[in-house]
C-alpha cells in the first residue's frame, strides 16, 4: 500500500511537473549550464542509454522530442528527482528515480546538457532508398 | 576441405594413423612401414605397446581381410525402430551421442542398402541444443522431429528445451536410451519421471514390437491436441536383439476431431446471414489449417484478423482479406483458435494435461487457469461461447456446409464484400507502414546501429525469397511486424515459449534443417545473451549446411535485466552507476563473428557503421543462399 500511495503522490508530482512544463514549453527552451560531454559520459555511466539509446532514441525518446520535460534544466531536475522511490515488487523498467545523492545537481545539469546537444537524427522518408523499396514493394498486389 | 593433420592423406599415412588410433603399434612396426608413418606415431605411445601380431601387420597393409565373424544378430531391433521413423516421415534426429541409444544411432548410420538417409543424423553439441533444433522444425513445419536423449543426463541436459517445446504445444519425439547395466547414475527405473510434468506422453516399452507401437503413438500422441513433445525410453536391450520375424506395423495417422456436421451447418448459416462476418483466426495447428482457413474466408467473403506476426501457422498477413476490411461492426465473428464474441471453436492446449501429467505437484505457474505463458498478468477474459476442439479439423465441414447452402446472390454480394475488403485492407496497410516508417527511421545513420535498421536493410533483400524468421524478435524490438509481410505458415516462429533464455540459436538451427530441402532460408536475428547458453548450434549449422543467416543483435548485455537493475538501483537511491555488474557483456567483447569462424563459420563484423550494413547483409544473403549459414556481428542500441 505505502508503495502504491508513494507511486500516486510521485505521478501527481511529476504531472504537476508537466503542467508546469507545458508553460514553459510555450517560450524557447531555457539556458543551459552544465558540461554537454561530461553529460555524455554520465549518460553512460549512469545507464541512461538503456531505455533512452545511445543518442536519444529508444524505449522513450529524449532527442530533439520538444517535450516539457526538458524545456528547462530546473523542470528536468524536478523530474529526476521526482519519481517512485519504493521498488515495485515486479520488476518494472520505468524511468528510475534519481536523488541527489546518487545524483548530483552538477551531474543533473551536465546530463541536461547533453540530451539538449544531442543531434537529431530523422532523415527524409525520401532520402532513404530502403524505405522507398519497401513503400513500392507494399504496393505490389498479393501473391499467395 | 579438411586440414585435419590426422586425416590420412596417403596410403601409408593412412596405416600410421590406424596405429595411432588403436594404440597398439610399436616403433618398430611402424618403422618397418614407412618413415612417415612412424612421423604420425608419437613414441609415448609407441613405448607403452607391445608388437602387433603377424595377422596385424598382414592387415594393416591390406595384405588380409579382417576376419569376418558371422553376426549372431542380422536384423537388430534398432533397424525396425528406425523403419518406424522413417515411415512416419520423420526427417531429422537431433542427438548428442551416447551409448544409450548406440543401436539406434549405428542404425541411422547404417541401416538399409544403400545406408539410410532419412531420418538423418543431426549433430548436436548440446541436449538443450537438439531439443530446440526439434522445436523449430516443428513450430516451422507443424509435425514432429525427433530427438534423442542419452538416459538421465540428457533428459537433465534437455529440460529446459522440453519445457519451452510444451509450452508451444511443439510436437516433437523423445527417444530415450536406457542401459540399466552401464553406468549407474545413467539410468532410473522410471526415466520419463524427470520431464513428465512437461510432456505429453511417454512409454517405456518392454517388448520390441511394444517399442514399434510405442514411437508410432508417440507420433500420434504429439500431433493430436493438446500436441506437445512425447517421450519413449528405450532399453538397450530392445535396440540391440535379434527381431527375427517381428514385422513394422503399418502406421495408421492420427485422427483429429472436428465439429459435427449439425454445429457446421449452424455456423455456415451464420456466417451467411452475417452482412459484415469476420474471421478472427489465430495458430493453427498445421499449414493445411492455414490454408483451409483462407479457402474459408474467400469463400464467405470474411475480413480476418491473424496472428501472423506473433507466430506460426497464422492467416497470411497480406492477403487481400486480412485486416480490419471495409467495415469494423462485425455482425459475426467466428474465432478459429482465437477468441470470439459469438463463437469459437479452439483446440485445447498443455495446460489441460496439468491433472494427468503434472503427478509430481509441481504445478507450473504459466499452466494455471487463464496465465499466459510469456507476459504477466491475466487473459482477457472470454466472452463468447468456445468449443474444444481443433479448428482446422473442423473448416472442412463449414465449408462444405456454406458451399451447399449459398445461394447465387450471396455469392453475388460477397463477391462485392471481397473487393471492398481488399481495398480497405490495402489501404490500412500502406498507411500502417507509412506510419512505421516514421518511427522506424529514427536514429537511421547513428552508431551503434538501430535495430530498426536491421530489419528494415534486409527486408528488401529477402522479399522476393522464400524466409522464415525463426528468432524470438520482442530483445530487438519486433520492427519485423510492421514492415515485412508474414504471408507464410512460417513466416515468424514466435516466442521462447516460456521466456527461457538460450532457445534462439538452436530453434533457428532447427528451422534452419526445415528449410534446407525447401530452398527456403532462415534468418536469426540473435541477441547475444541468449547466444551464449548453447553456441554450439553454430558448429551444427556448418557441418549440415544449413541456410541460416545469423544477424547479432549485440548490445553488449542481458539488456532487459540491465534495465530492471537499473530501476532496483534508481528506486533505492543508491546509484545507478554499478547497474552493470552482472547484466553487460564488457571486460572482454565477445567478438562473434571470430567465434562463429571458430566453429567454422562464414562470418564478418563487428559492424558499428550502418551504412556498412546492407551490404553485409547482402553477402550473408547470397551465401545462406547459396546452402551455408553466415553470421554478421553488428553492435546495436540496445533495443
Ligand atoms: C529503466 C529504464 C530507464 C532508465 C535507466 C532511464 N529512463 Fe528516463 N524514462 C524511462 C521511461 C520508460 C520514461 C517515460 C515514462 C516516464 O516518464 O516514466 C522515461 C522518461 C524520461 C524523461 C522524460 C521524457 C519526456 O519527454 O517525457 C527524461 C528526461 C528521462 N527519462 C531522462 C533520463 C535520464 C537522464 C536517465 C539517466 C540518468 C534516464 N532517463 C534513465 C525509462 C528509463
Ligand atoms: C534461462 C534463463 N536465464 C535467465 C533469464 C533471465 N533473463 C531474461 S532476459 C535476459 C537477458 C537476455 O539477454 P539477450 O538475449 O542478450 O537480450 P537483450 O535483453 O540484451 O536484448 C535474461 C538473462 C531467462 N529468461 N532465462
Ligand atoms: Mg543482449
Amino acid at each position: 500500500m505505502r508503495a502504491i500511495m508513494n507511486k500516486i503522490s510521485k505521478t501527481i508530482l511529476s504531472l504537476t511537473l508537466t503542467s508546469a512544463a507545458a508553460t514553459l514549453a510555450a517560450q524557447e527552451p531555457s539556458a543551459v549550464n552544465g558540461d554537454a560531454s561530461a553529460g555524455a559520459q554520465t549518460y553512460y555511466v549512469y545507464g541512461c542509454y538503456g531505455c533512452h539509446g545511445y543518442s536519444g532514441y529508444g524505449r522513450k525518446d529524449l532527442n530533439n522530442t520538444g517535450s516539457a520535460i526538458l524545456a528547462s534544466e530546473d523542470v528536468f531536475r524536478a523530474f529526476m528527482r521526482g519519481r517512485a522511490d519504493v521498488a515495485p515488487l515486479l520488476p518494472v523498467t520505468d524511468m528510475p528515480n534519481y536523488p541527489a545523492n546518487s545524483l548530483s545537481d552538477a551531474q543533473v545539469s551536465d546530463l541536461y546538457a547533453y540530451i539538449r546537444s544531442m543531434p537529431k537524427d530523422v532523415p527524409e522518408t525520401g532520402d532513404i532508398e530502403t524505405f522507398q523499396k519497401i513503400l513500392q514493394a507494399a504496393e505490389r498486389p498479393y501473391q499467395p | 576441405m579438411s586440414t585435419d593433420k590426422f586425416a590420412p592423406q596417403t596410403e601409408a599415412a593412412k596405416i600410421g594413423r590406424r596405429h595411432f588410433l588403436k594404440g597398439t603399434a610399436a616403433g618398430a612396426a611402424a618403422l618397418a612401414v614407412t618413415p612417415a608413418a612412424q612421423a604420425q606415431n608419437p613414441s609415448a605411445f609407441a613405448a607403452s605397446y607391445s608388437a602387433p601380431s603377424y595377422q596385424q601387420i598382414q592387415r594393416d597393409t591390406g595384405l588380409l581381410e579382417a576376419p569376418n565373424p558371422e553376426r549372431s544378430v542380422v536384423r537388430p531391433g534398432s533397424d525396425l525402430m528406425v523403419q518406424v521413423l522413417k515411415d512416419m516421415g520423420v526427417e531429422f534426429v537431433a542427438s548428442n551421442n551416447g551409448s544409450s541409444f548406440e543401436g539406434i544411432q549405428e542404425s541411422i548410420a547404417n541401416y538399409g542398402a544403400p545406408p539410410n538417409q532419412m531420418p538423418e543424423y543431426i549433430t548436436a553439441l548440446h541436449e538443450e541444443s537438439s531439443v530446440d533444433m526439434a522445436n523449430g522444425y516443428g513450430k516451422a513445419e507443424g509435425r514432429p522431429m525427433a530427438a534423442m536423449l542419452h538416459g538421465t543426463i540428457g533428459i537433465q541436459h534437455a529440460s529446459m528445451a522440453i519445457y519451452q517445446a510444451f509450452y508451444s504445444g511443439t510436437p516433437m519425439i523423445l527417444i530415450v536410451g536406457r542401459d540399466d547395466g552401464f553406468i549407474q547414475a545413467h539410468t532410473a527405473n522410471d526415466m520419463a519421471a524427470l520431464c513428465r510434468s512437461f510432456t505429453k506422453w511417454d512409454a517405456q516399452p518392454k517388448t520390441l514390437p511394444e517399442c514399434l507401437e510405442a514411437l508410432q503413438e508417440a507420433y500420434r500422441q504429439a500431433v493430436t491436441p493438446p500436441t506437445g513433445p512425447t517421450v519413449v525410453v528405450i532399453d538397450m536391450e530392445l535396440q540391440k536383439e535379434e527381431a527375427r520375424d517381428v514385422v513394422v506395423p503399418p502406421f495408421r495417422p492420427a485422427v483429429i476431431e472436428g465439429i459435427d456436421v449439425a454445429t457446421a451447418r449452424d455456423i455456415a448459416q451464420q456466417l451467411l446471414a452475417a452482412n459484415n462476418p469476420r474471421l478472427a483466426t489465430g495458430a493453427f495447428r498445421t499449414p493445411e489449417g492455414v490454408a483451409a482457413a483462407v479457402e474459408l474466408a474467400e469463400l464467405i467473403g470474411a475480413s480476418a484478423s491473424t496472428s501472423a506476426t506473433q507466430g506460426p501457422m497464422g492467416f497470411p498477413q497480406r492477403h487481400p482479406l486480412c485486416g480490419p476490411g471495409a467495415d469494423t461492426a462485425y455482425d459475426y465473428v467466428l474465432g478459429l483458435e482465437a477468441n470470439s464474441p459469438q463463437l469459437s471453436l479452439q483446440r485445447p492446449s498443455v495446460a489441460a494435461l496439468t491433472a494427468t501429467r503434472d503427478t509430481a505437484g509441481i504445478g507450473f505457474g504459466g499452466l494455471r487457469a487463464n496465465a499466459p505463458a510469456e507476459g504477466r498478468g491475466a487473459a482477457r477474459p472470454q466472452q463468447g461461447t468456445t468449443l474444444s476442439i481443433d479448428a482446422q479439423a473442423s473448416i472442412p465441414a463449414i465449408i462444405g456446409e456454406v458451399s451447399r447452402l449459398m445461394t447465387p446472390e450471396q455469392r453475388r454480394l460477397i463477391d462485392e464484400r471481397k473487393a471492398r475488403h481488399a481495398q480497405a485492407n490495402q489501404e490500412a496497410r500502406m498507411s500502417a507502414l507509412r506510419d512505421a516508417i516514421e518511427d522506424k527511421k529514427k536514429g537511421w545513420d547513428l552508431s551503434p546501429v538501430s535495430t530498426a535498421r536491421i530489419y528494415a536493410e534486409l527486408w528488401p533483400l529477402i522479399m522476393n525469397e522464400d524466409w522464415c524468421l525463426a528468432s524470438p524478435s520482442s530483445f530487438s524490438s519486433s520492427h519485423h511486424m510492421q514492415l515485412w509481410d508474414h504471408n507464410k505458415p512460417y513466416s515468424y516462429l514466435g516466442g521462447q515459449g516460456a521466456g527461457g533464455m538460450g532457445y534462439g540459436l538452436g530453434a533457428c538451427t532447427g528451422a534452419a534443417l526445415a528449410a534446407r530441402a525447401r530452398g527456403r532460408i532462415v534468418i536469426n536475428v540473435q541477441t547475444d545473451g541468449d547466444f551464449n547458453y548453447a553456441p554450439g548450434s553454430v558448429w551444427t549449422a556448418v557441418h549440415h549446411q544449413l541456410p541460416m543467416l545469423t544477424v547479432m543483435h549485440n548490445n553488449r548485455a542481458w539488456h532487459q535485466e540491465f534495465m530492471f537493475i537499473q530501476y532496483m538501483a534508481g528506486v533505492r537511491g543508491r546509484g545507478t552507476d554499478r547497474g552493470n555488474i552482472g547484466t553487460t557483456l564488457r571486460d572482454p567483447f565477445i567478438n562473434y563473428a571470430k567465434l562463429a569462424e571458430g566453429y567454422g563459420m562464414k562470418a564478418e563484423g563487428p559492424i558499428d557503421d550502418p551504412t556498412q550494413l546492407a551490404a553485409a547483409l547482402q553477402r550473408g544473403i547470397d551465401t545462406v543462399k547459396g546452402g551455408e549459414p553466415y553470421l554478421i556481428d553488428v553492435l546495436t542500441q540496445p533495443r
